[in-house]
């Protein structure tokens, strides 16, 4: 991608139609796709009846990476746990609206989360390996859903996600030693390495690489390209580089509300809403 | 004046030179164009004429609290006439008592000597002197100290540094008295008990099998030096402090559990200070509670089941020491539970595994280190406890590990050894102290243990 793109000035094209005013907080673009792999339907977030988010409509397709970008606080986060359920676990929380996934809404009373999260996974902001070995990391969340039977098995599977996660050369000869001794990049991908582990279809990662160093960055970005083949990815970040180098789709939140949605390309140089470009041509964010 | 009056004076003046101290400075730095030429805040220079109105002052003071009566009593009887003063030294020190009791006006009976009547006024007047004498100086130094700073507070003075060293040196002292009185425990019980090791030797008290104190009385008796071998008291605690931690490290443990992973947070904010609460409940009233409602009941089940269990029993004590040392275990783990970071929950969570599974694959893991280290204060707990066993688990020394009998514990046997009349060098007595000794190594080493955990847990995981 050419960074130009991306920094400061936009090219503007002449003649261009007049911005959706700002005040304006329907959701600009289409946000619907063709055979999605998750459909988002009015969804509400309240925290202890506080609204964080409302009123989002959004479809995941296969196999694209979709990025999330906006002001800190916007819900980004808030949104992406509401895939997974990870919201559940915070006390006072409250989702509204309907999450499809193969036709079947993820909140509904008869779904169980266990095998909703291990179908969509999720890697964090910070990395956060488990206190215990490098192997057992990747081997735990295998094991708890009885994916290997035994030794041999469980080696394929450590050996094979660590490739994956382009990892394996860096910890082929020190499998034993904690996943804490990792450099910060490396523990990330190492987290990666533990999503892929439980076969996942969806990857949330909510920003991946905002604690990591340029080099690691490019590293875990190239990696989700090559993650894309196999799986669908919904990534949050705050870096709007990162979004036009990885994505082919951007979403951009504003204060609860999902402002735009297009192609990444057309939203980075040619937003419709007022409010899209005011982020990215950074008067604010 | 009085030792009142004094002290008021004192803090008067200590007052008055924190203001003075300090609108001297305000006045010098005024002369010289504003606060900023002064090397401290103004406030610094009145704290340090303060101080050094009171410290000096006060030191002079405690130790003439210290020293007075002794050096009033010696003045006193080397004026007593010779047949007094030659009296031996057991005599000399009754009639001085009586003199003292008449001058604090405790008149003894009705036929006081005009020698001990002239002695008793010295006394009195040679006090008064030295009342005054001290008000006298403890004024002066006071006001010399004041005035002395007073002539020395320049923009250059550096009161702050100077005030800073103050406070540190007493904070110095604060720590250290924790320190000394320590040491010096240790110290006395160390004596004592090398005293007991002269008459009882070491390995006869460590490792005997009999522990019966009580025939050491009769000293004359052939034969009666009593059996000191510690190994039934010390097994008797072992034991019920291992019912007590098999009650409470469980139940300690999963209310943590409860309380961090699972309660709602109102119902947190109730039960947990309730929970703590149990840690606040005086041990004698778990003594009666044990004894008049535990015991009883384990002995009625006991013999509905065909067992014979005595009235008082090791069960009871331990149980109810148990339910005693529960917050310790639940609060603690409980710290440690929450300090594991939510960002690993939410791995473990992302990855499809249940609560529980979360909870024993990765929650407890990584908090065991510190559970281990609150686990082991806790036993320490358990081994100093011992009102609840005085009053359930009895007297007697039985070497047994049947829960079911009376056994003994070393803090029980200690205070039954220390209470009432005793002669301060029998062997009974002494063996107090090297059973407090003992008490003291084990429990030292629980100690040790547990902050060596504690802080690998720290390394492992910040
Ligand atoms: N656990 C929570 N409890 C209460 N409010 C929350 C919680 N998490 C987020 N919020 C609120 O929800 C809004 C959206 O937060 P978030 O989704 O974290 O934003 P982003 O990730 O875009 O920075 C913010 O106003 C935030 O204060
Ligand atoms: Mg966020």
């Amino acid at each position: 991608m050419n960074q130009e793109q991306t920094t400061g000035h936009l090219p503007r094209r002449p003649g261009r139609r007049p911005l959706v005013e700002r005040t304006e907080r329907e959701t600009v673009g289409q946000t619907a796709v063709e055979n999605p792999r998750m459909s988002c339907q009015n969804v509400g977030v309240f925290y202890d009846s506080k609204k964080a988010i409302s009123n989002i409509c959004l479809d995941i397709g296969r196999n694209e990476v979709i990025a999330m970008i906006g002001p800190s606080g916007c819900g980004k986060s808030t949104f992406l746990r509401c895939l997974n359920r990870m919201n559940d676990t915070i006390e006072g929380c409250l989702v509204t609206g309907q999450i499809l996934m193969d036709g079947k809404n993820i909140y509904d009373s008869d779904v169980d989360v266990v095998p909703l999260r291990a179908q969509v996974g999720m890697v964090f902001q910070k990395p956060n390996p488990f206190p215990k070995s490098i192997y057992d990391n990747i081997a735990y969340g295998a094991r708890i859903h009885g994916l290997v039977q035994n030794r041999d098995e469980t080696d394929e599977l450590v050996v094979g996600s660590l490739k994956r996660a382009g990892l394996w050369n860096e910890v082929k000869d020190r499998l034993e030693m904690p996943g804490t001794s990792l450099s910060g990049g490396q523990q990330q991908r190492l987290c990666i390495a533990r999503a892929i582990a439980v076969n996942p279809e969806v990857i949330l990662m909510d920003e991946p690489c905002s604690s990591l160093d340029p080099i690691a960055t490019a590293i875990i970005e190239e990696l989700i390209d090559e993650l894309k083949q196999d799986y669908t990815i919904a990534i949050v970040t705050h870096s709007m580089q990162q979004a036009s180098r990885i994505s082919q789709r951007t979403a951009y939140f504003h204060q609860g509300d999902l402002i735009e949605i297009g192609p990444t390309d057309q939203i980075f140089l040619n937003p419709l809403h007022q409010l899209t470009e005011d982020y990215i041509t950074g008067r604010f964010g | 004046m009085t030792t009142i009056h004094l002290l008021l004076t004192l803090l008067t003046l200590t007052l008055a030179g924190f203001f003075i101290g300090r609108s001297k400075a305000i006045a010098v730095c005024s002369a010289q164009g504003g606060p900023s030429t002064l090397h401290s805040r103004p406030i610094y220079y009145g704290i340090l004429t303060a101080l050094w109105c009171a410290v000096p002052a006060l030191i002079v003071f405690l130790f003439w609290l210290i020293f007075q009566s002794t050096i009033i009593t010696d003045l006193v009887v080397a004026d007593l006439p010779d047949q007094i003063r030659s009296l031996p030294e057991a005599r000399l020190n009754l009639v001085i008592n009586d003199l003292r009791n008449i001058v604090a006006g405790n008149i003894v009976g009705g036929n006081i000597s005009p020698a001990i009547q002239a002695a008793a006024d010295h006394y009195k007047s040679l006090e008064m002197t030295g009342q005054a004498a001290l008000s006298v100086i403890v004024t002066v130094m006071a006001m010399v100290a004041v005035a002395g700073v007073w002539l020395k507070i320049t923009p250059a003075l550096r009161a702050r540094n100077h005030v800073e060293k103050v406070i540190e040196i007493l904070l110095l002292g604060c720590s250290t008295l924790a320190v000394f009185t320590t040491i010096g425990i240790v110290l006395s019980v160390l004596y004592e008990a090398i005293r007991f090791f002269k008459i009882v030797p070491v390995h006869k008290f460590l490792f005997g099998l009999e522990w019966s104190p009580q025939m050491a009385i009769h000293a004359e008796q052939i034969g009666s030096s009593g059996a000191f071998g510690a190994v039934p008291v010390i097994l008797g605690t072992m034991l019920i402090a291992g019912i007590a931690m098999c009650v409470a490290v469980p139940l300690g443990l999963m209310a943590a559990i409860y309380l961090s992973e699972y309660a709602n947070r109102h119902f947190r904010n109730v039960a947990k200070p309730l929970l703590e609460i149990l840690a606040g409940i005086p041990t004698v009233v778990y003594g009666f509670f044990a004894a008049l409602v535990v015991a009883p009941a384990i002995r009625n089940t006991g013999d509905m089941l065909g067992f014979s269990v005595s009235s008082e029993s090791a069960l009871a004590a331990g149980l109810v020491m148990g339910i005693m040392i529960i917050p310790f275990v639940s609060s603690l783990s409980d710290d440690v539970i929450n300090a594991v970071p939510q960002s690993l929950r939410d791995g473990a969570l992302s990855l499809g595994s249940t609560r529980s599974e979360t909870i024993i694959h990765v929650v407890l893991p990584a908090a065991l280190p510190g559970i281990v280290g609150g686990v082991l204060l806790a036993v320490s707990r358990a081994i100093g406890e011992t009102m609840i066993v005085v009053m359930a688990a009895g007297l007697s020394a039985n070497l047994t590990a049947n829960p079911f009998q009376a056994v003994t514990t070393v803090t029980v046997q200690i205070v039954t050894l220390l209470v009432g009349d005793q002669e301060f060098d029998s062997a009974k007595t002494l063996a107090a102290f090297a059973l407090g000794l003992l008490l003291f190594v084990i429990t030292l080493i629980l100690n040790v243990v547990a902050l060596m955990v504690v802080r690998k847990y720290r390394e492992h995981y910040v």
